[in-house]
């Protein structure tokens, strides 16, 4: 049982780092990003391909690849967000638009095979794939009967380090400030001097790079990097994590991220698989019942 | 738009039936200067799309190779493939689409079992012949239309089914190291998966395997962790896994990282070199039936693994291999079937009738239909080499 704890953890922490960018996003700009999981997939599939089609070292690589996917974070800024928000589109047009965004990053990784036009990013077709064996080193401890790998230890610590300093940006440096005033009213924010449109890129940029972390951790810790690990395996749960945590709101992805990942592995080990996905989502369900703002969200407002 | 499609129809309808009347002569007939047009549906991409580019890959390989050395009977093969996005809907929308167009002969197709049960009953009610060329579900051939018994006279297929594939497997490893306990790991959202668990469930016992537990998961799970610990309670000789993708590569990499040292047994999610280069050391003796075996050195196998690398500057897969043989079939069966290219309904039959008596030499070896139109060939069982490989361990010749 203890050992399916820590197993909880480590995909938790995955779905937490995730979730926090997913919701940075939503808190400041109001618009939810459906590009995000792409992103989390091309985190992943950068690194692979520097690692094992162009040699670099891993650290390295993965450095690389988070930079990388913050750009695609400017990308997703300035093709799908900020020219709909310049014609005052609804919120629901930069969904659909980010949707698009999404569709387009899986089909170009989707379509890549060796000669074509992406070749040099990836090779593998829809093909699921690994980090070469040794490019990354992973000691495996067992202590007490339990299994722990430096890897998923590594996750952990990073994904708690990041959100813990992402939290304290947000808090306490005056960057964090103008994101807030951004959150909570962007006219009066623009009224205060602040550079609404600059904070929305740099949300974006950071954001996207945590997603993109996320992707390379998950590809490291579940040996699993494909063109569909964004789509089938965080999106939703994604979702469900930023809503069982109060939309918007970074403790509560956090503490959403953890939760479901607990809830998971319990439901799986208490009842099987054919429950674990109906049990989380009837837990978050419960949860929206009973505080339809979320754990940490703040009390809906009325628009109207 | 549909008027100018109408239009092309007619035109090539009459087209079709002007160049008609010359050709059938009786015995081996001489189709020269025609066409004989297939059509095939494929996953290119989507879950799928893992097995389905490589399909296409042996068919394209096979339809240059026959058209290069004289055709069929003087015929040119002509292959439109679609790809139906793993998706059940769109596979039936786009066999519609194909059979609609009014010339094709024949379909192949689709790359999974979960769209199969849609297309195969479409392409059945038509009559127009389909061969499946990668679903190894049951209740494919004959039974196309389960739970209605009564067999389906339009569909073939020329890939191997689990139901064959792994209870021999088991049989040779049981003789092999009788092992006492197993689990069994099964994605139980996906038919091919569900299939393949069922049959390890009904085959185990007569070989004096205990199955102590099933661990039922999502073809759509990511971590794998949970599911392997559970599993490895029970200290199992013996792990079973009955999925696709990706997944089994997956779930041998958690198992022994957590420490397991028994054996891994499984059926054709096992046999591409992909799910071999993902699993990397942890796979080494992994072991399936395969419905094909890449080192095999006798001539209808080099030949093709020698074309292939040469078209496509890398090794072919089962699904190639299949893909390939599904061309040759078809082939064959067209060169026998007096097709008179002027009847399409009358073509299509004869060349089902034709399919029936197949008997030919493929890169899956010696290959001939049941009566009931599934695969009669040998099962090579083989072993992952840990390096993206396999290595032949026995062969079984069909009973």
């Amino acid at each position: 049982m203890t050992q399916q704890i820590l197993n909880a953890i480590f995909i938790g922490s995955i779905y937490a780092l995730f979730a926090v960018g997913y919701t940075l996003v939503f808190g400041v700009l109001d618009v939810l990003n459906l590009a995000h999981s792409a992103v989390f997939m091309l985190g992943a599939v950068i690194t692979y391909s520097l690692v094992a089609l162009h040699g670099l070292p891993f650290l390295l690589a993965a450095i690389i690849a988070v930079f990388v996917c913050g750009l695609l974070g400017l990308l997703i800024e300035f093709v799908a967000l900020r020219p709909l928000r310049r014609r005052n589109a609804p919120p629901i047009s930069a969904l659909i638009s980010t949707i698009g965004l999404a569709l387009i990053f899986v089909a170009i990784v989707e379509q890549a095979t060796p000669g074509t036009l992406f070749g040099w990013l990836w090779q593998d077709g829809a093909n699921s794939v690994r980090f070469p064996s040794g490019s990354v080193p992973n000691p495996t401890y067992h202590v007490g009967g339990l299994t722990i790998e430096g890897t998923k230890l590594g996750i952990l610590i990073t994904s708690v380090v990041l959100m813990l300093v992402l939290g304290y940006v947000i808090r306490y440096t005056q960057v964090g400030r103008a994101l807030r005033a951004v959150a909570e009213n962007r006219r009066a924010a623009a009224l205060l001097g602040i550079n609404v449109d600059r904070i929305f890129a740099s949300t974006l940029f950071v954001s996207s790079a945590l997603g993109g972390l996320a992707g390379l951790l998950f590809g490291l810790a579940v040996s699993d990097i494909s063109p569909y690990i964004g789509r089938d395996q965080v999106e939703l749960k994604g979702l469900a994590v930023i809503v069982l945590g109060g939309m918007g709101s970074i403790p509560g992805a956090v503490l959403g991220g953890y939760l479901l990942g607990l809830i998971e592995v319990l439901a799986f080990v208490r009842f099987g698989s054919n429950v674990e996905a109906g049990v989380a989502f009837a837990a978050l369900f419960l949860v929206l019942i009973v505080r339809p703002q979320g754990l940490f969200g703040a009390r809906l407002r009325e628009r109207l | 738009m549909r008027s100018v499609a109408r239009g092309i129809t007619i035109a090539l309808a009459l087209a079709l039936a002007a160049c008609g009347g010359a050709a059938s002569t009786g015995g081996t007939s001489n189709y020269q200067g025609k066409t004989i047009q297939l059509g095939a549906i494929l996953s290119l991409t989507g879950a799928g799309g893992v097995y389905g580019p490589s399909s296409k890959k042996g068919m394209d390989l096979a339809v240059e190779t026959i058209n290069n050395s004289g055709g069929v009977n003087g015929a040119k093969l002509a292959l439109d493939t679609r790809d139906d996005a793993s998706d059940k809907i769109q596979s039936a929308q786009v066999a519609q689409t194909l059979i609609q167009q009014g010339n094709l002969l024949a379909l192949l197709g689709p790359t999974l079992s979960n769209s199969a049960v849609a297309v195969h009953p479409l392409a059945e009610s038509f009559k127009v012949p389909i061969l499946a060329v990668s679903t190894t579900g049951i209740h494919i051939v004959p039974d196309c239309n389960y739970p209605k018994t009564d067999p389906c006279k339009y569909v073939f297929r020329d890939s191997l089914g689990e139901e064959t594939a792994i209870p021999t497997n088991i049989k040779i490893y049981a003789a092999k190291a009788h092992p006492k306990t197993a689990v069994l790991m099964v994605a139980n959202d996906d038919k091919f998966s569900s299939d393949g668990g069922k049959i390890v469930a009904n085959t185990v016992g007569q070989y004096g395997i205990d199955l102590v537990d099933t661990i039922a998961f999502s073809k759509t799970t990511a971590d794998f962790a949970t599911p392997v610990t559970k599993a490895l309670q029970k200290k199992p000789d013996v792990m079973f896994i009955t999925s696709l993708g990706g997944i089994p590569a997956k779930i041998m990499i958690e198992a022994r990282r957590q420490g397991f040292t028994g054996q891994f047994l499984g059926g054709n999610g096992f046999n591409t070199a992909v799910v071999s280069k993902q699993a990397g050391a942890a796979g080494v003796g992994a072991e399936s039936g395969s419905a094909w075996y890449l080192d095999n050195t006798f001539p209808s196998n080099a030949e093709f693994v020698h074309a292939y690398r040469n078209k496509y500057t890398s090794d072919p897969d089962q699904f190639a291999a299949q893909g390939y043989a599904a061309i040759l079939i078809l082939a064959d069966a067209a060169k026998r079937a007096n097709l008179t290219f002027n009847d399409v309904a009358g073509d299509r039959n004869r060349l089902r009738d034709a399919m029936e008596t197949v008997n030919i030499q493929t890169p899956m070896g010696p290959f001939q239909f049941t009566s009931t139109h599934d695969v009669k060939q040998t099962v090579w069982v083989i072993l992952m080499d840990g390096k993206g490989g396999f290595n032949l361990l026995a062969t079984v010749s069909p009973s």
